[in-house]
Formats: C-alpha cells, structure tokens, sequence
C-alpha cells in the first residue's frame, strides 16, 4: 500500500479522497492554489503545498508544480478527482515517466475513451449497443445529408473531440441539415481546436442512464449497476439516482455484464462510468467516463462500497474487495447537487459562507468542503456540496430527501438548494417517470426563465 | 505548509525591522497580496533617536495568520509616505531550493551582497529542471530566509532585497 498520496484537486471530491486515503492509514498531500490557503481539503490533508496562483491553468491544471509537489513531499502516487486532470491521458503519461503511480485507468484508455469517435468505435467492437449513425468522422456535407436520409430525422451533429454536453447541433429535418453541420464544425473548431464531426440519430424522450464499472486492471472488471442522471440543466447533472426508476434486475445484470465483460476485456484498471441514452428499452452508448464521477456516492450507498479506497487499492496492486456475486442492491439512494448560484437564473454567487449547518441522521451523507465563515473563490466550478439520501425503497429516500433538506443551512451566499423542495413536489420526480428534458421544461414553468 | 507561513511572517517583520534600523528609516509599510484571502499588511515604525544610545526598534504587531492584517504601530511624527518595500522575492514555482550552482562551489549570493537586476539569487529544481531565479531588480541582499536543499512552494519567501 502506499506511504504517501497527492490529490491533485480540490473541493469536495479532495475531501473525499482525503477521507478514504486516512481510513487506509495513507498520508496525504493536498495541493492548492493561493485562493485556496484556507479551503478545508488543505487543512484536512497531513500536508499540502501551494502550487500556484488561483487561475486552474496555472494550479489544479499545472503538471509541472503537481509533479513538482510530489518530488518535494515524496508522495508515491496521485489521485486526480474529477475534472481538472482526470481524464488528460498526456498527464497520466508524465507522472508514470517520473515513476509516480497515477491512481486511474492507463493513458491509452483514456486517450481511447476521450475522442468520442474512437470511444464509439471501441464500444461497437465491445459489443455495447451505440446510437445509429456515422462511421466514424463526416467531412463533408453531401456526407451528412446522405446519413441524414439513412437514418431518418432528427440527427444531431456532435464534435468528436466534445464532451461535457458541448459542441453539438441538432437537425429536426433534411431543411436544416446543411446549417447544423456547418454551425457544429465552426463551434467545434472554436470550442476545442478540432472541427471533425460526426452525426448520430437524435433520440426524443431518453433517459440518461450510466453503468459504473471496475477493473483491477488485471482483466477482471465488474458492475455496480446504474445511475439515473436524467435531470440535466443544459447537459450538467442536477438530482441523480440508483438503482435508475425505470431499470428492472433483468435489464440491470442484462447491460452490466456487457459493460463489465467490455471493461474486462480491455484490462482496464480503476472506476469508469459507461453512459447511454435509454429510450423504448434500447441502450445507445453515448460515451465513457474513464474516472470516478461526482455522483459516485448514489452507487456507494446502494451497494455498500467505498469506490475511493479500491481505486486506492487496484492502483497498490491489491485486488478489489469484491465479486460480482457480492454485489447486491440494497435499497435506494438519491443525490443533489447544490451549487453557489443564484436561482432562477443560475449565476454564479461566490462569496462568504455565514452560517453553514450539514444534515444528519439515518441514511444521510453529505460531502461538502463548506464551513462557516469559508469563503467560496470565484474561480473554480459551483458545486459546493452534494446530499446524498438512503432508504429502503424510493418512497422512503425521497421523504429521508426531503427531510434532510429541511435542515440544511448555508447562508451568505446564494444557492441552488431551494430549488430541490420544490423538486420534490413535482409528479414526475416523485413517480420517477421524467426524461433528459423534463427539468429544463420545469424549470421553465417554475421560474419562468 | 501553510503552517510556515506564521514563522515566514515573523521573519519578514523582523527583516523589515532591520532594514529600518540599518538604513535610519522611521517608518516602513509593505502591502503584499498573495492569493484572494492571503495577504500581509504590515508597518514598522520608531522615532527617530534624539542621542544615538537610545534606539529602540519597535515592531508592529504580526499579522493573524494567513488571512487578515496587522494594526500599525504608534507612529512617529517623521517621514511621510509608506513605502511599498520592494524587499520579498517570493517563489514562482514548487521545487527545491539550491543556493549554489553546484555542490561544492559558493553560493550565488550572500547577505550584504549588491546585486543587479536579473543576477540569478538560486536555483529552484523542479523536476530535473534547474531554474535560475533572477533578482527582480538592483538592490542589496538583506536576508536570505531558505536554506540549501529546502523545498518550497509557490509564493514562499526567498530573500529580501533591498
């Protein structure tokens, strides 16, 4: 087992790695921007070094200081979180080539999963199920109109080297083929520095349903079933869900062990998330996420796991805790994310925390960097805190939800944390039966913008 | 390391106490920002002795550290306006610090020593790489406040350069 980790992020998520690392008996070195002197992951870690001024490019995202902080404290290997340099498969490549072990999936998996193009090739060739479209890149757009007709309307034209819900044009019919191919390339080009493209079939009421996988990176892999991450505010989650609503134990084991036997197969080391588009009881791979995800915690508490600690221990050389025959649902857990902005409009509100006050309980977890009197830096993303619920069934994790929101304080600054009582009043959210479009309607009809 | 940072204080007060006395100033104030809520607001001041024998060099009070400021001391009637002290050089990387070009040969600079903007003051490793770390302007080495082979983060005081 190591001696000594980095967490080469910050916020909630180096908290929590933080947090598994200490209950393995592994020191841990933060890392911070001067922004960051007094954020909680700082105090929390057995040390920390300041890498850098506030800006991301030249701290959480500056190779050379992070390496640089590994030299100078001796840490054997480094967790990178989400975000920041998670997925950078040319970072993987510069920590093993300083004999640092990087606490993930190797640079060629990631580099892999990371061009949407060869992801979506790699799936087909694993057998998971993809959404109809191009083979690979379209050029032209004779090319598109041509797919256009194949495939029938409406398509979507997607930057390959996209992500995160950008860079993508829709096209409801052969009228507007020509516009959303052209207008999708200049973005691309714009937004990422790369205008290839490709085009699948838009899909028009799917669920947004994600597999979590494992792997020891020996050839063994398993699943820890679904999530449900249907409501989405512009592409970005905002209430995610295990086991998904709408997911029989069938279809469950049915799409796990594809996504499992595919992870196996490649000999992938560490957590993944497998993400598709669920429509009419057909799965359609959208992309795969070669890190643990924010809402990693719903899986954790349904199945019992800590995903931190045996990313810590695949990457040590151990083999994971379990099997797949130990891996049983238990239950139901639900996530909300709370982030420092300003309803209805969501502007970002950084600022002073006067008073913050966690919820507790039974079946109550929250991860959150907050303490009162912190004050939020402007420069980094918004999430300030995740709740997370368990109950023995759905009824009983959405009244734990409910709940446990009546006690959650943070004040001095704006959130979206009154948006989730009124969430929990909606039909759809209480019967599970939503799409990847009903929030944004919602919150349309809600608040009116 | 943000531990240090209440001794790197200290030693910076206490360098800027120094240069206060040795060049017969009577009052100093430096405002240097570090990060968003990281920031030293200090200043020394003393009267200016009527008979040589009685200098008695106050110090302002530390700053809490890191975040909030010191409270000025009393001030003295002489010389207006607070200078902003050129004086920290502070790190711009993380790495280790050697004060030598080599092991074995003399360091690049010592305390008292004039230098010209642009001089290397030491190297900083990061890496393998070596980084010569130039003085950001002419000046003389009033305290060199790392040892040889100390690591140092982004933003550590390296020298005082006067």
């Amino acid at each position: 087992m190591f001696r000594k980790i980095l967490i080469a992020n910050r916020g909630e998520i180096a908290l929590r790695v933080i947090r598994a690392a200490r209950e393995m008996g592994v020191e841990t070195v933060a890392v911070h921007s001067t922004a960051d002197t007094d954020a909680m992951h700082v105090r929390m870690a057995d040390e920390s070094v300041c890498i850098g001024p506030p800006p991301g490019t030249d701290s959480y995202l500056s190779m050379a200081s992070i390496l640089s902080a590994c030299e100078i404290t001796g840490a054997e290997a480094i967790h990178p979180g989400y975000g920041f340099l998670s997925e950078n498969a040319n970072f993987v490549q510069a920590v093993e080539d300083h004999g640092i072990k990087f606490i993930g999936p190797s640079a060629e998996h990631i580099r892999m999963m990371g061009d949407k193009i060869t992801a979506k090739e790699t799936a087909k060739r694993l057998g998971i199920p993809c959404v109809p479209g191009s083979e690979g890149g379209v050029a032209d757009v004779e090319t598109a109109r041509a797919i256009g007709e194949e495939f029938g309307y409406p398509v979507i034209v997607k930057a390959t080297a996209g992500g995160g819900g950008r860079g993508m044009k829709l096209a409801r019919s052969a009228a507007d083929i020509d516009t959303a191919f052209r207008a999708a390339r200049t973005e691309a080009k714009a937004a990422f520095g790369n205008d290839e493209v490709y085009i699948e079939k838009y899909l028009g009421k799917p669920r947004h349903i994600e597999v979590q996988v494992f792997g020891d990176g020996k050839g063994r892999a398993v699943h820890l079933g679904e999530r449900d991450c249907s409501l989405q505010r512009r592409h970005q989650k905002v209430f995610e869900e295990a086991p998904g609503p709408s997911i029989s134990p069938e279809t469950r084991t049915e799409i796990g062990m594809i996504c499992a036997n595919a992870v196996a197969a490649l000999g992938y080391e560490g957590a993944g998330t497998i993400e598709f588009l669920y429509e009419n009881g057909e799965f359609y791979f959208i992309e795969m996420n070669t890190r643990l995800q924010v809402e990693h915690p719903v899986t954790e508490a349904v199945f019992g796991v800590d995903l931190v600690r045996e990313q810590i221990r695949v990457a040590a050389g151990l083999p994971m805790s379990f099997q797949q025959d130990d891996l049983r649902v238990n239950g139901h857990a639900i996530e909300v994310r709370i982030n420092a902005e300003k309803l209805p409009n969501f502007s970002p509100c950084p600022g002073r925390i006067s008073q913050y006050h966690a919820p507790g309980g039974l079946g109550v977890r929250m991860d959150s960097a907050l303490y009162d009197g912190y004050r939020i830096p402007p420069y980094y993303d918004s999430l300030i805190a995740k709740l997370i619920v368990h109950g023995r069934d759905r009824p009983e994790a959405l009244a734990r939800l409910h709940r446990a929101l009546g006690e959650l304080i943070v004040d001095g600054i704006d959130t979206t944390l009154p948006l989730f009582a009124k969430l929990l009043q909606a039909e759809a959210v209480t019967s599970g039966d939503y799409t990847i479009h009903w929030l944004e309607g919602w919150l349309a009809e809600t608040y009116g913008v | 390391m943000a531990d240090e940072t209440h001794e790197k204080d200290v030693a910076f007060i206490k360098a800027m106490a120094e240069l206060l006395r040795d060049n017969d100033l009577t009052e100093l104030h430096v405002k240097r920002e570090y990060g968003e809520s990281d920031w030293l607001n200090v200043r020394v001041a003393r009267q200016l002795p009527s008979a040589p024998m009685m200098m008695q060099p106050p110090m302002a009070s530390a700053p809490a550290a890191p975040a909030t400021t010191a409270a000025p001391a009393p001030a003295p009637e002489a010389s207006g306006d607070p200078s902003q002290a050129p004086g920290a050089v502070t790190s711009p990387m993380v790495g280790t610090i050697y004060l030598q070009a080599e092991p074995g040969t003399p360091a690049f600079v010592s305390v008292g020593d004039k230098v010209k903007e642009g001089q290397t003051l030491l190297i900083i490793e990061a890496m393998k790489t070596m980084n010569q770390i130039p003085a950001p302007r002419d000046g003389t080495v009033k305290r060199i406040l790392v040892e040889d082979a100390a690591p140092v983060e982004f933003g550590a005081p390296l020298m005082i350069i006067e």
